[in-house]
């Protein structure tokens, strides 16, 4: 009874991510690419996403120390950013992005820079909801191995 | 846009289906982010496929160049060294005809048919997910 509540609580930890708009439809097309052979797909990309970004956010963050701002190098920057966000189902942080690229365009400084602050906010309450999500998952097993009771 | 070339997405299952070949079909990706590498790579080979990577188009061209040949090309548009416009423009002169699929995330309509323009088959806004993949595996087995 205890596994069965483990599992109940690790797919309602899941819902709640999407409920709350952080995740989409391209996270559930990662979780489907997880199987025996790519067991750990999911929080191996995840991990893979937030190592690459680390970069591209000291960049952006160093870019927007500068003056006057590079917008083009600041749109460029974001572009990446923005595709790695996408492929991983990243709902909110994507918006964040394709915010910051609208004020990239109208040349707006201070839109980029709020913008920026908000993203990495998102992007850190994301991170941590998917720690703690597959910290959970990990320990509770996938559904089709739990135990039966002899 | 979402995506130009082939027919309307029909397919709304979400089933991975195995395209049923005799001989795997062999698919070049051509994607610099090596997060969206991963991805494919690990999308396309539970379709069945066999898969090689390219980090850019002159990798791509490189390969062809070598000898390589492929089914199908999957190529990003913004890449350094050479770009997917670039690279589908000089496979095509060196008279590749490997179907080739523009994945890109630019969404405006004049930058996917510029693309387009250059050679491609057809061309999706990323990020590539298994209804795409099942239109162009099933382009491609009818070819």
């Amino acid at each position: 009874m205890d596994r069965n509540k483990q599992h109940r609580q690790v797919a309602l930890m899941r819902q709640s991510l999407f409920d709350q708009g952080l995740l989409d439809e391209q996270f559930v097309q990662l979780e489907e690419l997880q199987d025996d052979a790519n067991p750990n797909f999911v929080e191996e990309v995840v991990t893979l996403f937030y190592r690459d970004s680390a970069r591209l956010i000291l960049n952006i963050d160093q870019a927007l120390d500068k003056s006057p701002l590079d917008f083009a190098k600041l749109d460029g920057y974001m572009h990446q950013f923005k595709g790695s966000a996408s492929s991983i189902g990243a709902k909110k942080v994507k918006s964040e992005c394709t915010l910051f690229r609208e004020y990239c365009k109208a040349g707006n400084g201070e839109g980029c820079k709020r913008t920026f602050q908000q993203l990495k906010k998102e992007y850190a309450l994301l991170r941590k909801k998917l720690e703690t999500y597959f910290q959970l998952a990990r320990q509770v097993g996938p559904v089709e191995t739990a135990c039966r009771r002899i | 846009m979402e995506k130009m070339g082939f027919g309307n997405v029909t397919s709304t299952s979400k089933t991975m289906k195995i395209i049923d070949t005799e001989k795997k079909i062999s698919v070049l990706i051509v994607e610099d982010n090596l997060l969206i590498q991963k991805i494919h790579k690990v999308m396309m080979t539970k379709f069945g496929t066999e898969v090689q990577l390219a980090t850019n188009g002159k990798e791509a061209v490189d390969l062809f160049l070598s000898g390589a040949s492929f089914d199908l090309v999957l190529t990003d548009l913004e890449m350094p060294i050479m770009d997917g416009i670039e690279a589908t423009k000089q496979l095509r002169s060196m008279g590749v005809t490997s179907m080739i699929v523009g994945v890109t995330s630019r969404n405006q309509d004049s930058e996917i048919q510029a693309f387009m323009n250059a050679g491609l088959n057809a061309c999706y806004v990323k990020p590539l997910n298994a209804e795409k993949v099942t239109v162009v595996l099933n382009e491609l087995k009818n070819i």
